[in-house]
C-alpha cells in the first residue's frame, strides 16, 4: 500500500477534506469498534487540534506533512492531562503529569492523537488479553487474538481507525501484533527514539515503535520521533532517512536466515513453506542467501524473560499506591503496599515480578541472572559476526498463526515460547521491521545496529519482489 | 543481615509463589552453555560518556504538572497528602 500520510496531506492541502471531518470520522470508527482497541478516546483534544489545522488551511498557510494526521497511542505513554492506565487496575485512574518525548515530537509536528490504545498490562503479554479493558480482537478474524502487547495499536492501523499508531516493543510487542494483523511495525535500534515518558517494562530492551500501512509512513514517523534526548541518556543522534534513499537497495547483496528457526519442530508447516518460497524468490533476484547458525529458541526465550522479569520487578516496585495509583489502605504502610499490589496487578504481571525477584535473589543471581547477562553478550557477539557476512537477516515473525482468544492465558509457558523469533533481536538491540508479506504472520527484516535505513530499503525491495 | 526473605515479601505481593511456567525458563538458563562467563566484560553497554552528562541543575516542573501530581495522590486531608502509618521496625 502507498503512503496514507502523503495522500491525506494532499487532500487536506487541496481542501478536498477538512481535518475536522477526517478526525470526527476516525473518532466515530474508534468509538463504535467492537475489537476492544480503545482504552480512552481523546475526542475533545483531537477536535480542538483539528479545528486549528482547518483554520490554518483556510488562511492559506502551508501545513507540515504530519499536520492534521490522526494517530493512536499505546496506553503506556504519557500524554499530559490524559489517563495512562497501562491497561491495569492499579493505574486505571492515573493522569499523565507530563508528555513522553516521542509523543511530544509528533504533537509538535502537528499530528493529532485520537485514542489511548488497549494492550497487555504493562506490556506483559503476547496477545493483548492481559488487560482490564477486554481482550483485543484480531483485525482479520475477531475470534483470534490481536497479538501483543501492542495489540490495540496494530488492530487500529489494520482497520484504518488510525493512520499510524505508536506501540512499544520490548521483546516483540510491535512486530508480533503487526504480523498478526498484516501491517508494518518497526522496532528501531535501541536508543534511536527516547523512552522518556514510556512506562518502563524492561529498560534495556524497551523501544518506541511505529505501526503503519506502508514503509514510507514508517519512515516519516520514525524520522520525527528519532534523536538524542537529555531525558533518556541511552539515546543517540541519528541521521534523517531520506525518501529517495530507501527506494533502491543495490547495496544489499547477501541475506542470511537462521537455519534452526526454520528447521524447528515448533514451526507451523505452512509458515515454513512460505518462508522458504520467499527465500527462493530472493535468490532468483541474484541475491546470495546464507544459512546462519544461531542460539536455540528456548535459550533465546529464557534469556530474554530472565532479564526482562528482573528489570520489570525493579521497574514496577515503584507502583505501591503511596504517591499515585489505586491505593488500598491497610494497618501499616508495608501491609498497604502488599495489599495494593496483590489486588491491583494481574496474574501475569505478578508472575513476572515474582520471577524477577527470584533471579535477583542471593543464591540465584549467579546461576540465573548473571548467566542470562553473559548469554545476552554471546547473542550480541553472534549478531556482530553474522553482520560481517550478511547485509540483512530475514526471519519469520512467529512460529505459528494467532491463537484463539482464551488459549494463551491458559498456558503462559507456551505464550513465552511464541516469542521465539522476536526476542533475540531485542536482546541484540537491533533494528527489525515486520512486513505484512512472505508468511501468514509476515516477515522480519533485521540489520546491524543503527542501520535502520537498510531495513527500510530491503522492505521496499521485498514489496516489489514477493 | 542474614534474614531470609521469601518472594512474596520481596515482591510485596501477598501469597506470591514461584510459578511452574517461569521456573521452566530458568532451568534452561541453568543448563545452557555460555562461551562468555564474564558478563561485565562486554562492549554492549549503553553508558553515557562523562563528557556528555547533562547539567546537574534542578528543573522546575510546570504548574499544570504539579497540579496533576497532587490530583493523582490517593488521599488528602486538611490540605496534606496522607500515607498509611509508617513502618515501625
Amino acid at each position: 500500500m502507498d503512503s496514507q500520510i502523503h495522500k491525506i496531506h494532499q487532500q487536506l492541502a487541496n481542501k478536498e477534506i477538512t481535518c475536522t471531518s477526517l478526525v470526527q470520522e476516525k473518532l466515530d470508527l474508534l468509538k463504535q469498534n467492537t475489537n476492544n482497541t480503545v482504552n480512552s478516546l481523546l475526542d475533545t483534544l483531537a477536535l480542538s487540534l483539528a479545528a486549528k489545522v482547518d483554520a490554518k488551511i483556510k488562511k492559506g498557510e502551508t501545513i507540515g506533512l504530519l499536520e492534521g494526521i490522526p494517530f493512536g497511542i499505546k496506553d503506556v505513554y504519557m500524554l499530559q492531562g490524559t489517563t495512562a492506565t497501562a491497561s491495569s487496575n492499579l493505574l486505571k485512574n492515573y493522569k499523565s503529569a507530563y508528555t513522553a518525548t516521542a509523543i511530544q515530537k509528533l504533537l509538535d509536528a502537528g499530528a493529532i492523537p485520537l485514542a489511548k490504545e488497549n494492550c497487555d498490562s504493562f506490556g506483559h503479554g503476547s496477545s493483548s488479553e492481559n488487560t482490564i479493558f477486554g481482550a483485543v480482537k484480531n483485525a482479520i478474524n475477531p475470534d483470534l487474538v490481536g497479538g501483543g502487547s501492542s495489540g490495540g495499536s496494530a488492530v487500529n492501523v489494520a482497520k484504518d481507525y488510525t493512520v499510524f499508531s505508536i506501540g512499544g516493543d520490548t521483546g516483540g510487542s510491535v512486530r508480533q501484533p503487526a504480523g498478526y494483523n498484516h501491517v508494518y511495525g518497526l522496532k528501531p535500534t535501541y536508543g534511536r527514539i527516547s523512552r522518556f515518558g514510556l512506562m518502563a517494562y524492561a529498560s534495556s530492551t524497551d523501544c518506541v515503535g511505529p505501526i503503519a500501512k506502508s514503509v514510507e509512513d514508517i519512515r516519516i514517523v520514525l524520522n520525527v520521533m528519532s534523536g538524542k534526548d537529555i531525558k533518556d541518556q541511552t539515546t543517540y543522534a541519528s541521521a534523517e532517512i531520506n525518501e529517495d534513499s530507501i527506494l533502491t537497495s543495490t547495496e544489499i547483496k547477501t541475506v542470511g536466515y537462521f537455519k534452526n528457526f526454520i528447521e524447528s519442530e515448533a514451526i507451523n508447516p505452512e509458515i515454513k513453506t512460505e518462508f522458504l518460497a520467499t527465500i527462493e524468490k530472493i535468490k532468483a533476484k541474484g541475491i546470495v542467501v546464507k544459512e546462519l547458525d544461531f542460539f536455540k529458541s528456548d535459550i533465546l526465550v529464557s534469556t530474554y524473560y530472565t532479564l526482562a522479569m528482573a528489570e520489570t520487578a525493579s521497574n514496577l516496585s515503584r507502583l505501591d499506591g503511596s504517591n499515585y495509583g489505586n491505593r488500598i489502605e491497610d494497618k501499616s504502610l508495608k501491609e498497604s503496599y502488599a495489599i495494593t499490589r496483590s489486588e491491583n496487578f494481574s496474574e501475569e504481571t505478578k508472575r513476572r515480578i515474582v520471577g524477577g525477584n527470584q533471579v535477583l535473589s542471593q543464591g540465584f543471581s549467579d546461576e540465573i541472572y548473571l548467566k542470562g547477562l553473559a548469554l545476552r553478550d554471546s547473542i550480541s557477539e553472534s549478531f556482530e559476526k553474522d553482520f560481517k557476512e550478511v547485509d540483512v537477516i530475514l526471519s519469520p515473525v512467529t512460529p505459528n498463526t494467532p491463537p484463539k482468544i482464551g488459549n494463551s492465558l491458559k498456558d503462559p509457558h507456551a505464550m513465552y515460547l511464541s516469542d521465539a523469533y522476536t526476542v533475540g533481536f531485542s536482546l541484540g538491540q537491533l533494528p527489525t521491521l515486520t512486513i505484512p508479506q512472505g508468511t501468514e504472520t509476515g516477515l522480519q527484516i533485521t540489520a546491524a545496529k543503527n542501520n535502520d535505513e537498510l531495513v527500510l530499503k530491503f522492505a521496499n525491495f521485498l514489496k516489489d519482489t514477493i | 543481615m542474614s534474614k531470609i526473605m521469601t518472594v512474596d515479601v520481596l515482591s510485596s505481593i501477598k501469597g506470591a509463589q514461584p510459578s511452574e511456567a517461569v521456573n521452566k525458563l530458568f532451568e534452561v538458563i541453568k543448563n545452557a552453555n555460555s562461551t562468555n562467563n564474564n558478563s561485565f566484560n562486554n562492549n554492549h553497554n549503553n553508558c553515557v560518556s562523562l563528557n556528555d552528562l547533562r547539567e546537574d541543575v534542578v528543573i522546575e516542573s510546570s504548574a499544570i504538572e504539579k497540579q496533576i501530581i497532587i490530583e493523582n495522590f490517593p488521599k488528602e486531608k486538611n490540605g496534606y497528602l496522607v500515607v498509611s502509618k509508617v513502618i515501625e521496625e
